[in-house]
């Protein structure tokens, strides 16, 4: 039996884009206990929606939580703000809004992908994947004029149209796109190297997932049916072809997998907006002031993402909570990495995707 | 032999989230990937403070991640530039004044280059680290200190013990 060693992980490691802390206690190369520390980047952004900004503006606060779902955080206080307030939003609105949401969805997981390969070693498909994710990048600018925080969905409806010559070169983008994304699913799904190292690393099973409340793709790939796209209707997304990706087996390769495959959903769902985006308004204005509470949930890139908001019919929200999908994956992880090589460490934690700014806010 | 004119050509960056949204961070991570390619000015991302020459900073610098960010500051080995990237970094952006956030890195490190935007453009942060090889060049070896720190330089340098009074000065602040 070795002696117990400390080895901290974090808060800035060469392996993580992310300020978080492990601390690792090892014995020889096991792992016998570890430590989490999420609370590096804790800003305060509820309290300051409570206390500093009208309730108008605090859905461009939001969105600054993370950068990565910008779109779903605005999202979420918007439709909760929405159905408080009882304003209709246009179905064109709704549209444009699945559109970016989408969008959002494919950069997220194809940077996700990119660092899984990244930590394997394979940089090579890293900076492939990184190149692809640049068209999405491309069109997401394009889009709403800016390339990570759009301040797209705005309470009543979106900021901005998509103008004909805009839909033409989208759809230009899209084609190209979707080949790229058959072609990352094709090496994702049958390099062989890859397979070796992720297949059966890192497994979460399906009684696992459903004890500790694992969400999203990490969820999918463990076997467990839940995506709030389904569950909770704030998107017409039935009506534009989505699918549901369930994967068996719940190790990283399986988790990237989930990933490639919900990409290629995305596109399709891409596709069917294009063609299929009804004509009208994309904004109606919100009058009156929020009075009540009201809950939503909205399926971030991440997985399960929860708003609640209360109002007492002031300009300013009395509270205005947010419940991240990182912060439910993390018990999960902890629990994974008990009895785990010190060496399966990184690859284990990218493939969960953890988003800190989220967690800690 | 002179080591000035060489080091403009091959400086290693190092990344440091002090709780930013993430977005100005993938925007760093672009600049790394093939479209933007910062590798062609020589630039390596690697994560390790002493091979370091060029500190970039994004976030508002929340109270934890303050002693982390000066430590790193005095890990690094001069001359060392410190870009700050993004507004939140710059000045606070939206976070000004929330209750755990310093409102940007210059209170705590001194800055040499301020990349605005939110999030801030890839060719803005390209033409940011552009700018701060140039001061990198003119750099000398002096140790410099945060300009809030009193402490004296005076050979022979002691690093850990300069440290040890920056720090006591930071959390004697306030
Ligand atoms: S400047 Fe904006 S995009 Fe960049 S880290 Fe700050 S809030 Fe995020």
């Amino acid at each position: 039996m070795g002696k117990r060693i400390t080895v901290p992980f974090g808060s800035q490691h060469v392996a993580l884009p992310e300020p978080v802390r492990f601390v690792f206690q090892t014995e020889n190369e096991k792992i016998v206990d570890v430590e989490v520390d999420v609370g590096y980047v804790h800003r305060g952004i509820e309290k300051a929606c409570a206390t500093k900004f009208k309730y108008m503006q605090v859905g461009y606060v939001v969105a600054r939580v993370c950068g990565l779902c910008a779109i779903s955080h605005t999202l979420g206080y918007v439709t909760a703000l929405e159905r408080l307030m009882g304003v209709e939003v246009p179905k064109r609105a709704l549209y444009l809004r699945l559109l970016v949401s989408e969008l959002d969805r494919i950069h997220s997981h194809l940077l996700a992908m990119g660092h899984t390969a990244e930590v394997a070693g394979y940089e090579n498909l890293f900076m492939q994947t990184f190149r692809h994710r640049e068209l999405v990048m491309e069109m997401l600018e394009l889009l709403t004029g800016n390339r990570v925080q759009f301040d797209f969905a705005c309470p009543g409806g979106v900021n901005r149209d998509l103008t004909p010559e805009v839909e033409k070169v989208l759809r230009e983008k899209l084609k190209v796109l979707e080949e790229k994304a058959l072609w990352l699913r094709d090496v994702y799904e049958n390099d062989f190297s890859l397979a070796l190292r992720w297949k059966g690393t890192g497994v979460v099973t399906e009684e696992m997932a459903k004890e500790m409340n694992v969400v999203g793709p990490p969820a999918r790939a463990a076997g467990l049916k839940t995506d709030v796209r389904a569950e909770f209707d704030y998107l017409p997304f039935k009506e534009v072809g989505y699918r549901m990706v369930v994967l068996k087996g719940g190790s990283i390769y399986e988790r990237n997998l989930v990933r490639a495959l919900e990409v290629l959903n995305s596109i399709e769902m891409c596709w069917n907006i294009l063609d299929g985006l009804p004509e009208g308004d994309i904004k109606v204005p919100v009058k009156g002031l929020p009075e009540g509470e009201m809950f939503v949930r909205i399926e971030a890139p991440r997985g399960e993402l929860f708003y609640y908001i209360r109002g007492s019919k002031k300009l300013i929200l009395d509270r205005v909570r947010i419940r991240v999908p990182t912060f439910a994956n993390i018990p999960v992880m902890k629990e994974l990495f008990v009895g785990m090589d010190y060496a399966d460490v990184p690859a284990t934690v990218i493939s969960f995707d953890p988003c800190l700014s989220c967690t800690a806010r | 032999m002179d080591f000035k004119k060489f080091r403009k050509r091959s400086p290693w960056i190092l990344h440091y989230n002090t709780g930013s949204c993430n977005g100005c961070d993938i925007e760093i991570l672009a600049c790394l990937a093939p479209k933007y390619d910062v590798e062609r000015f020589g630039i390596l991302n690697r994560g390790n403070p002493k091979q370091s020459d060029i500190l970039l900073v994004t976030g508002p610098v929340t109270k934890r991640a303050k002693e982390r960010l000066l430590r790193l500051y005095f890990e690094m080995p001069e001359p060392k530039v410190v870009v700050a990237v993004g507004a939140c970094a710059c000045s606070g952006g939206v976070f000004r004044h929330m209750y755990n956030v310093e409102n940007g890195v210059d209170k705590v490190i001194p800055v040499d280059v301020y990349v605005p935007g939110c999030a801030a453009r890839p060719e803005a942060i390209i033409d940011g680290i552009v700018r701060a090889l140039e001061i990198l060049k003119e750099k000398g070896k002096e140790v410099e200190l945060p300009h809030w720190c009193s402490a004296q330089v005076k050979p022979p340098v002691n690093r850990v013990k300069l440290l040890d009074r920056c720090l006591e000065e930071l959390h004697g602040r306030r």
